[in-house]
């Protein structure tokens, strides 16, 4: 009898890795050696299907409750098995603990801000778009930006985070932040990344 | 009294020349053994590239061919890489230290990749199969044995690599120097006819162990060898553990 670890796309087109259909691999384990592993692969598999639907936050939640959107990847209902809430908390510190997520808001620990690209990326991201799309030099809303007419890779992005990339780009003076009516705005102004 | 080699001062003399005689013919006698030994080698050797030239290509290809091969290399008591230089002309001829190597670094370069999910023990016919995977489909077909080989030759490096066997015919390798003992074994055979999963009542019910016995050989290489991962959502038993090596894995 062999039961085989195989890989498995999920509805949502996600191809899960074959770990994911090993049964101890939702268990935190006591070898920290092992649980090493554990937490590298969980790591990687939770960045890359928050990159593939482009979800950006993690909570503590979507472990405890069936039918959050992390379903796919938190359940496998084919072997029975779930991750538990420890578990995942303990994941999350990890994370944290490697710049790979931010607790978001601060100070406390049930949800984290997935850094699947680091803010430094995101700046980069932000800027090479309101480039090539011709809006340097113009005023741009914090909600132009989020929600632009024409889907963009900045769509949906956290406030938090965008504010955080837009921090960046000030530093190397290739955004300003201005006041306007209803909020903050930012100017993109061309230039080179400081290196 | 009449001696053969006559008395006197001229019984010197004849003796040594006589000594001097043997001498010359026995250089002669030696010097015609070694042409000829020479010449059988010289024979040897080229009847030995025509050999290699013919059949090199299947002693690398055809897995059956090189068992063959092998084995009569074993009957007549000569290592195909063995030699006073590395790898021997024997194995340069054959082009099959090379080989060997190659499969050697391989070898390790599985065990080493699949190490932190299974502990440094890796069933056999998982082995062969990434080493296959590995090599492609030029490489040609690979089997257990030239694996066993070729563990063998990794042994002068130190590093620990083993072909263990775990009964029922398994064959396990380990690239870690840590010690099994028999108990762990056991698991191990048990683990491998189920799938990789092994639980405390398995070990009680099938090999009347007890549960303490049983206890602490799952939580020694639980906790102490890393060769098994815990599963605490078990639907039989609440509590299972998996012996990554026992299982296949389709990448």
């Amino acid at each position: 009898m062999t039961t085989s670890m195989s890989t498995h796309t999920t509805p949502s087109g996600y191809l899960l890795p074959s770990i994911h259909s090993m049964p101890p691999f939702f268990t935190q384990q006591p070898n920290p050696a092992t649980q090493a592993t554990v937490t590298e692969n969980w790591t990687r598999l939770i960045l890359s299907y928050a990159r593939h639907r482009r979800l950006f936050y993690l909570r503590v939640e979507d472990a405890e409750t069936k039918g959050s959107e992390w379903d796919e990847v938190l359940r496998n209902e084919r072997i029975n098995r779930r991750l538990m809430p420890s578990h995942m908390s303990f994941i999350m510190a990890d994370m944290v603990s490697k710049n790979l997520a931010v607790y978001e808001p601060p100070r406390q620990t049930r949800t984290v801000l997935l850094h699947w690209r680091l803010p430094e990326e995101w700046a980069e991201v932000l800027h090479e778009w309101a480039s090539s799309t011709a809006q340097l030099n113009t005023i741009l809303t914090f909600y132009e930006i989020i929600e632009p007419p024409v889907p963009s890779p900045l769509s949906g992005i956290p406030a938090t985070l965008l504010r955080r990339a837009v921090a960046i780009l000030t530093k190397t003076n290739r955004a300003q932040v201005i006041a306007v009516a209803d909020g903050e705005g930012v100017r993109f102004l061309p230039g080179n990344p400081a290196r | 009294m009449h001696r053969l080699g006559g008395v006197g001062i001229a019984a010197f003399d004849r003796q040594s020349q006589q000594k001097r005689s043997f001498a010359e013919l026995s250089t002669e006698i030696s010097q015609g053994q070694v042409d000829l030994l020479h010449a059988q080698l010289a024979q040897f050797r080229s009847a030995l590239a025509h050999y290699a030239a013919t059949h090199r290509d299947s002693i690398r290809d055809d897995p059956q061919f090189r068992h063959a091969f092998q084995r009569m290399c074993t009957s007549i008591g000569v290592d195909p890489l063995a030699g006073p230089r590395k790898g021997g002309w024997w194995a340069e001829m054959l082009n099959l230290g090379d080989w060997q190597y190659e499969l050697g670094v391989q070898i390790v370069d599985v065990c080493v990749s699949t190490r932190e999910r299974n502990g440094g023990l890796i069933e056999m016919g998982e082995l062969v199969r990434l080493v296959s995977k590995l090599r492609g489909v030029k490489g040609g077909v690979i089997t257990e044995d030239d694996v066993i080989r070729s563990i063998k030759t990794l042994k002068p490096l130190g590093a620990g690599y083993e072909v263990l066997d775990v009964g029922a015919g398994k064959k396990m390798v380990r690239s870690v120097p840590k010690q099994l003992d028999a108990d762990q074994a056991v698991v191990l055979a048990i683990a491998q006819e189920e799938g990789g999963r092994v639980s405390e009542t398995m070990l009680v019910q099938r090999r009347g162990w007890t549960h303490e016995r049983a206890r602490a050989a799952l939580e020694n290489m639980l906790l102490r060898d890393g060769l098994c991962w815990l599963d605490e959502q078990d639907p039989e038993q609440g509590v299972a553990y998996w012996v990554p090596s026992a299982m296949q894995w389709d990448e």
